[in-house]
């Protein structure tokens, strides 16, 4: 895990003040100072994130430094897709019938559950990996160590 | 060194096929769904082109209704903005950044799988209007109200356009969030900011506009969307639509940004390759892009200065302070070309006519960045002149310079040179006949938005050309399919590093197996590690030349 909150800051600090300049220069338009505040505020809140999650390494200068940390990343997620048809439905249901924002809905509780059940998944195969045996040259277990960009 | 443990498949099986490839969660499948995805939008939004261009390619012509001419012009924008230019340059950044940076996944590789498929849905959804009994949204792609209030456009087809815009700009954040979040936090040790590619600097600052000004559109549609079905008020009068006004191009001229970069990025690192040559001025560069998006997202009143809502000095200040930092990019495109062993191979010459292309529409950008001059070109063929050329002139050349330099990772297959070629000195004839005569046309005040015009002398003469230039594209984009079509049937392997690339991407098979780097990566230096060891290599051959038997 690395910082990244160097550009962020950088690109809000002066998206602040172009948009100072524009706000008060349009002096009596809540509308701009509301919008150019907006983005600036996601920018710094991104920021923020990115140092509280990793403190040091967020502010922190020069390259990333490489983790050891093992991570199990999914290859294919059906929720997702779910969550994502659910969230349509109910969109489109506002134009073409209430059955569908239903649909939808429920489309979407579904698909939490299958997030989480991927997610437990995850975390299983990530487990297994830790306690297989050292089996060189096959992909498995912790023999497979190799260096990686993340 | 301290080493990383590859990452786990968390599936028991993997899924194989058609469902395997729409729920994987594989940034290089996802980029690659959303190029083909909005590739089909483009075609579609192509022949809506072809339609209108039809019917004004001669005064008083009748091949469609002028309603349906109204519809047509709405969703060929709309179509085009919300659903391939856009979305294919996030595409871009979703496949290219990680390899880029030398990550092996996506950050929230889920996130972007959702973000895929509500963009896909909601690009459906806004094409569903076609379907619609009064028609499809007609409104024009920025659906100023109050036209677009229900009072002036009734029916479901505008409301589908609503909702439709609010999924697909939905979708388009999600992916740029997780691009952005990638770049922050997943580069490969050694990989610095100042070493990140030049194409990677393009996406970030394009995916920081998405992340910060796109949620400003989604907001404005559900703001309109009440307007329209549940009898709120918000842009009503004059003071709502100056606020509609000022909420959409908040959105719409940092989008025409978030447009222009990553294909810049594309021409940069084609013509870097041809020339075979690291780019010129990197941080310079790198400081033009951070001034140029944040510049770009404090000029959107520019596109208001008849409406007397803002105040358009600060508008026009900002707008024609673009020209520093875009003067830099061009400037560092001559540095790079200088010197070089330059390869004339398609990329590089999509690249360069990327920049010469781009030029026109820069400059008369300058124009319109003017209140006093803008005055007499709003809302004519002038503007539709200027967009073009920078949106279709500048990002799709740039877009085909990216395809023919990274068509071989992507497929592992070569695209055919010779047909590139013709295919660009096609499109180059049809870009500039299709829309130079636009900037004489709205010069001598003809209209946009009009399916019929008067016999004014001449002005029947350069529409023809204009459809006849119109039809070339097509001819362009057919030649284009058909290289794709033989380059994959007939395959010539493309190996790791056809072009000797500069950049990560190239280090790795092609195309790239999951997780991107099954070897070692390379030690990071600078932007261009790739380069670094060809230098490095002959440096210790020559050493080997001159030192004494």
């Amino acid at each position: 895990m690395r910082g990244g909150a160097i550009p962020l800051l950088v690109w809000g600090f002066i998206l602040g003040l172009s948009m100072a300049l524009v706000t008060i220069w349009n002096s009596g338009k809540p509308v701009i100072g509301f919008m150019g505040g907006f983005a600036v505020l996601i920018t710094f809140l991104t920021a923020l994130a990115f140092i509280l999650l990793r403190p040091r390494e967020a502010v922190r200068r020069g390259p990333p430094e490489p983790t050891g940390e093992p991570r199990a990343v999914p290859t294919a997620s059906y929720g997702s897709v779910l969550f994502a048809v659910g969230g349509a439905s109910l969109v489109y249901g506002l134009a073409f019938g209430h059955f569908l924002i239903y649909f939808g809905i429920g489309l979407m509780v579904v698909a939490v559950g299958v997030i989480i059940r991927e997610k437990v998944f995850q975390r299983r195969a990530l487990r297994r990996w830790r306690e297989s045996p050292v089996t060189p040259g096959t992909g498995e277990g912790p023999a497979a160590r190799r260096p990686e960009g993340d | 060194m301290t080493v990383q443990s590859p990452p786990l498949s968390a599936q028991r099986r993997r899924s194989a096929g058609w469902i395997g490839a729409l729920t994987s969660t594989d940034h290089k499948r996802i980029g690659l769904n959303v190029a083909i995805c909005s590739l089909g939008f483009f075609l579609a939004g192509g022949v809506m082109a072809l339609f209108i261009r039809a019917q004004i390619s001669q005064p008083n012509n009748h091949i469609v209704s002028d309603q349906t001419y109204t519809e047509l012009f709405t969703m060929h924008g709309s179509t085009m903005i919300y659903l391939f230019v856009t979305p294919m340059a996030v595409a871009l950044a979703v496949y290219l950044v990680p390899l880029q940076i030398g990550a092996s996944e996506i950050a929230g590789g889920r996130t972007t799988l959702t973000g895929f498929w509500i963009w896909l849905l909601g690009g459906l959804t806004m094409e569903s209007g076609w379907l619609a009994g009064g028609g499809s949204g007609r409104a024009g792609w920025f659906s100023y109200t109050p036209l677009s209030e229900a009072q002036y456009t009734p029916g479901i087809g505008q409301d589908l356009w609503t909702l439709g815009v609010i999924l697909a700009v939905s979708g388009t954040v999600l992916m740029a969030a997780t691009v952005t979040w990638t770049i922050a936090r997943h580069r490969a040790p050694g990989m610095a900011l100042l070493r990140m590619p030049v194409f990677t600097w393009t996406a970030l600052v394009s995916v920081l506009m998405v992340v910060g000004s796109f949620p400003v559109l989604v907001v404005a549609m559900i703001l309109l969307y009440l307007d329209r079905t549940a009898g709120t008020h918000i842009f009503v009068g004059y003071t709502g639509a100056i606020d509609y006004q000022n909420m959409f191009w908040f959105y719409g001229h940092p989008v025409v940004y978030v447009m222009f970069f990553p294909y810049l990025g594309c021409a940069a690192e084609s013509i870097a390759a041809g020339a075979r040559k690291r780019w010129f001025g990197y941080k310079a560069f790198v400081a033009s892009m951070i001034m140029f998006s944040v510049l770009s997202m404090s000029v959107w009143g520019h596109h208001m200065f008849t409406t007397g809502g803002n105040v358009n000095e600060a508008f026009a200040f900002t707008s024609t302070l673009l020209l520093v930092p875009a003067g830099i990019e061009y400037f560092d495109m001559a540095g790079t070309l200088i010197g070089g062993a330059i390869k004339l191979r398609a990329s590089l010459l999509f690249g360069l006519t990327f920049f010469l292309q781009f030029l026109i529409g820069g400059l008369s950008g300058i124009w319109i960045a003017s209140p006093v001059l803008d005055y007499s070109n709003h809302n004519t063929y002038f503007i539709i002149g200027h967009f073009h050329y920078t949106l279709f002139a500048g990002s799709i050349f740039g877009f085909f310079a990216g395809v023919y330099h990274w068509f071989p990772k992507v497929t592992g297959a070569m695209l055919r040179e010779r047909l590139g070629k013709l295919q660009l000195v096609v499109m180059i004839i049809g870009t500039n006949m299709t829309f130079f005569p636009m900037f004489i046309l709205g010069q001598e005040g003809m209209v946009r938005r009009i399916s019929r015009y008067p016999q004014h002398p001449g002005w029947g003469t350069l529409n023809l050309i204009e459809s006849i230039g119109a039809g070339i594209i097509a001819l362009g984009v057919l030649i284009f399919l058909y290289n794709v079509w033989v380059s994959l049937r007939r395959r010539v392997p493309a190996g790791a590093d056809p072009w000797e690339g500069q950049t990560l991407e190239w280090w790795t098979s092609s195309p790239p197996p999951p997780l991107n780097f099954p070897e070692p990566l390379p030690p990071i230096r600078s932007y261009a590690p790739l380069q670094d060891l060809r230098e490095e290599a002959e440096e210790r051959q020559r050493q080997q030349e001159e030192a004494p038997a």
